[in-house]
């Protein structure tokens, strides 16, 4: 190594404190999730020894009344939330970016801005003020019912599609800012040269924008699918009782059910998909840098 | 396929539209004179003054600006170290540490929560340390502040000249004046921004501090949910449009500092 | 440079902090259950700070304690039936009676329970019982019975159903024509399921103060409350009612308990005996609007609360009402129905 190498690794000892405090405050808290979940509950709550695989059966269906498919259920109905909620972001945000990126250099920093600052508040405000939009009083739930979507009375919220609204309403930007970042270098040359050569407008989109877009459009994806499997505020505040998902559970076990162990393996396995989930990202992105 | 197509520009303002209309509600409604419903009944400010009466939104207020300040500070100086570590002298270990700073920012708040809350009862239960109160809330907001700020810290100095880095040493100077009369003052602005960031990010933070937090340790936060949980009031209105405000601000300000250009 | 400089601000703040406090009470105790001006009376008397945290439900109270609360807090207040789990968990610190002389003002009825013989842990705090919360509508009777949530043809929408376990598997139950405490797993299928139906039909899954907050702001019509609350709605409200279902209900006790590591367990045990005066108990009352356990603060009560059937119910209602039980190992039935009515 010359010494100019040798001089830029001598500093790594500045990056100790850092990793240090990730090391305690990060991995052993996940590690010690990992250990929990294979203990067994005690009568009152708490937990303690013997070791057990009991959580995990649970967790696939085997519980004290018999076989029910209660919780691969809701991890299926959470999967299946995080995926819709990056989708409908996703087509959002495509119009969205497209709109900005089309924007003079000056107002394309105030759209930006605006799309952050919503993001930058606080989650908790907007959420319960879904509440008020979609109450049976307000106009939404009284348009929704004279259009026949839902019964007269009866509010948008608490419901399933309040929880969609809501979690979209959240989530959105964060799909939007890296999908910009790949759609601000967006060569329309490449478009437009396509159209010339006849192309309808699906297949300019499909040939010529999409691969271009794809990286931006990934990390979005992986950004708004990942916490938005685990979310427990929004179903919590605008689901009532009624949506019961992965983060929803897990909130329950350290509370008012008391079961940590439990909890603990619902954990583990959010942290699997989450896991799974960056894998995956990582792959696609490799791949496209290998040219494919 | 134009970009700025009417299609577009629609869905671009009903998104607008739909991205503020919970903040427009919040604010608009927390100078309505109603007591409860959605009916407008003329404005007034009383919402604001019965606020500032209100002790325990004073003590909640409080725990959320120690907790905010103390951990912006630790995660400043953890995460501009780290970010300077990475960017100018780690080669190995780049991609652990990478992925490990990655988790923070893609694990669902819950499991990181929760994580904690196990890691902190083994602690007390061996050890005998970590009540869970301030400390523990601290050292939980600081563990996902970390990774943003490094973000922040590691971009600014990407845009950096290596040119000035050199030319100071050509002219004699020591790696640690380089440091603190170059190199610093340059990042600062970068550091600000990140410091601003993790501020925001500790004083709207609700998931951790609902499990880590302990008798006396509410954070505003956490206050709204069990108030929201006992029935919405205009209170509530008027303490999240100040707390948003006071976020808004600080976004902003972080966003100015970071588009200063590195001359 | 700014990194001191927000040291300098972290320090004043913990200075301005630790300068604020004198001799301090930790009070976790569920949510407006307390009247603010005895606290104050408190404070001055006995020259101390009161923090208060807040729940809306036993089991959360439980999971806190649990978690790492036994050392935070001094005074928690359980319900009857969670005190023998708390005390097999360690949780209660022994009351030392010689600091709690005022035990003696406790009617013989809620003195000496039998979840607590000798008054070992707790002191009576108040009674109440479980009943249903609804706005009256002029001309309309109304059935009062529990199928206003469990029975499709009679409900009463819209209606919300309590978060709370024991309760509310409870009613289903007394609905069913079962014991509160049943631990037959047929019967708790049956409450399971019925609860389950009813959850689809149902606006709202809440605590009791949210319940009749919603039942007074006509965002419902009928909500599961408990006794203090629906009397406190109804003096709002004129229009409300309340009204224990003819299949029985619960009725329950709240305990007034150190915690076993609690910071400052003299300071705990003056507060106890403080609460127990015939004086502040019967301002207690006449606040929570719940029912006094404390036979020398009855006596200073008035006819508007003592006549009240919301909280002193006649005694032909007073035999329908059942005391929820500690199940000890067989709770683990009641908490799997539990998450499965939460989650589905």
């Amino acid at each position: 190594m010359n010494a100019a190498a040798r001089r830029r690794d001598k500093g790594w000892w500045l990056g100790v404190p850092g990793i240090g405090w990730l090391g305690m405050f990060l991995v052993l808290p996940l590690l010690a999730v990992f250990a929990v979940s294979f203990l067994t509950r005690g009568e009152y709550g708490g937990y303690g020894l013997p070791l057990t695989i009991e959580n995990y059966r649970r967790l696939a269906g085997w519980g004290e009344l018999g076989f029910d498919p209660l919780y691969p259920v809701i991890l299926g109905r959470s999967l299946a939330l995080g995926f819709g909620t990056a989708v409908l972001c996703f087509l959002l945000a495509v119009p969205l970016t497209f709109f900005i990126a089309g924007l003079g250099e000056r107002r394309r920093l105030v759209a930006l801005t605006l799309v952050m600052i919503p993001f930058w508040t606080n989650l908790l405000v907007r959420t319960y003020a879904w509440q008020l939009l979609l109450g049976p009083s307000s106009w939404l739930s009284e348009a929704a019912a004279a259009a026949g979507f839902i019964s007269a009375g009866e509010g948008l919220y608490p419901s399933w599609s309040a929880v969609a609204i809501g979690m979209v309403a959240d989530f959105l930007p964060f799909f939007a800012l890296p999908l910009f970042a790949s759609v601000e270098k967006l060569d329309w040359t490449l478009a437009e040269a396509a159209a010339d050569l006849g192309a309808n407008r699906w297949q300019v989109f499909r040939h010529a924008v999409w691969p271009q877009i794809r990286p931006g459009a990934v990390t979005g994806f992986v950004l708004v699918f990942l916490p938005a499997t685990g979310q427990f505020v929004i179903p919590d505040l605008l689901g009532g009782a009624k949506t019961a998902l992965l983060g929803n559970a897990i909130q329950q076990q350290f509370g008012q059910s008391r079961d940590w162990p439990f909890g603990a393996a619902m954990a583990c396995v959010g942290l699997v998909i989450m896991g799974a989930g960056l894998f995956i990202q990582r792959r696609i992105n490799r791949l496209k840098e290998a040219g494919l | 396929m134009k970009r700025s197509s009417w299609f577009n520009s629609t869905v671009a303002w009903l998104v607008y539209a739909f991205l503020y209309a919970p903040i427009a509600v919040v604010v608009v409604f927390s100078f309505n004179a109603a007591r409860s419903g959605i009916e407008w009944r003329g404005a007034t400010l009383d919402w604001y003054r019965r606020l500032f009466a209100n002790e325990q939104v004073q003590s909640a207020l409080k725990v959320s600006l120690i907790v905010a300040v103390t951990s912006t500070a630790l995660a400043a100086g953890l995460g501009t170290t780290l970010a300077l570590a990475l960017e100018k002298h780690m080669r190995r270990g780049r991609e652990v540490v990478n992925g490990l700073l990655a988790v923070p920012v893609f694990v669902p708040d819950i499991v990181l929560a929760v994580a904690l809350l196990l890691f902190f009862g083994l602690m007390r239960e061996w050890f005998r340390v970590f009540e869970l109160g301030l400390v523990t809330i601290i050292a939980g907001h600081v563990t996902f502040q970390i990774p943003f700020v490094a973000m922040v810290v590691r971009a600014r100095l990407a845009g950096m000249d290596p040119a000035l880095d050199e030319a100071a040493r050509d002219l004699g100077a020591t790696p640690r004046q380089v440091f603190r009369h170059v190199t610093l003052p340059l990042l600062m602005p970068g550091i600000v921004a990140g410091a601003m960031l993790a501020f925001t990010l500790s004083l709207d933070d609700f998931v951790v501090s609902f499990f880590s937090g302990g008798p006396g340790s509410t954070t505003l936060p956490v206050y709204i949910y069990s108030s929201v949980k006992r029935g919405v009031t205009p209170e509530i209105h008027a303490l999240s449009t100040l707390l948003m405000a006071v976020s808004v601000v600080a976004t902003v300000v972080a966003m100015m500092l970071q588009r200063r250009d590195v001359r | 440079m700014r990194k001191s400089g927000w040291l300098s601000l972290f320090l004043a703040a913990m200075a301005v902090v630790q300068a604020g406090a004198a001799q301090q009470l930790r009070l976790f105790i569920w949510s407006e259950y307390i009247d603010p001006a005895i606290v104050k009376q408190f404070e001055a008397q006995f020259d101390c700070k009161v923090t208060i945290d807040l729940y809306e439900e036993a089991e959360s109270m439980l999971a806190k304690v649990q978690g790492g609360g036994v050392s935070l807090y001094d005074v928690v207040v359980p319900p009857d039936h969670l005190v023998k789990a708390m005390v097999a968990l360690n949780l209660l610190a022994p009351l030392r009676h010689e600091n709690v002389p005022n035990l003696k003002n406790l009617d013989a009825r809620f003195a000496n329970p039998p979840y607590d013989r000798g008054n070992k842990f707790t002191a009576a705090y108040q009674w109440g019982t479980v009943g249903v919360f609804y706005r009256a509508e002029p001309g309309v009777k109304v059935a009062e019975s529990w199928s206003l949530f469990f029975d499709a043809s009679k409900q009463m929408k819209p209606f919300g159903l309590i978060d709370s376990q024991r309760d509310l598997i409870g009613a289903a139950l007394k609905f069913k024509g079962h014991s509160l405490n049943s631990t037959d797993p047929m019967q708790l299928r049956e409450a399971r399921d019925l609860v389950l139906e009813a959850k689809k039909r149902s606006t709202s899954f809440d605590g009791s103060v949210a319940a009749k907050n919603k039942v007074v702001a006509k965002g419902l019509k009928a909500g599961i409350v408990y006794s203090g609350e629906a009397a406190r709605g109804m003096t709002d409200d004129k229009a409300t009612r309340y009204f224990i279902p003819k299949e029985g209900s619960q009725i329950w006790q709240d305990n007034l308990a150190v915690l076993a590591k609690a910071p400052n367990r003299d300071l705990a045990e003056k507060f106890i005996n403080f609460m127990l005066d015939a004086r502040v108990g019967a301002q207690l009352s006449k606040f929570t609007q719940f029912a006094t356990p404390n036979a020398e603060a009855r006596k200073l009560l008035g006819p508007e609360e003592l006549s009240n059937p919301a909280i002193y119910p006649p005694a032909s209602v007073m035999e329908k009402l059942e005391f929820l039980e500690d199940l000890g190992a067989k709770s683990r039935l009641y908490d799997e129905v539990w998450i499965q009515i939460k989650t589905r």
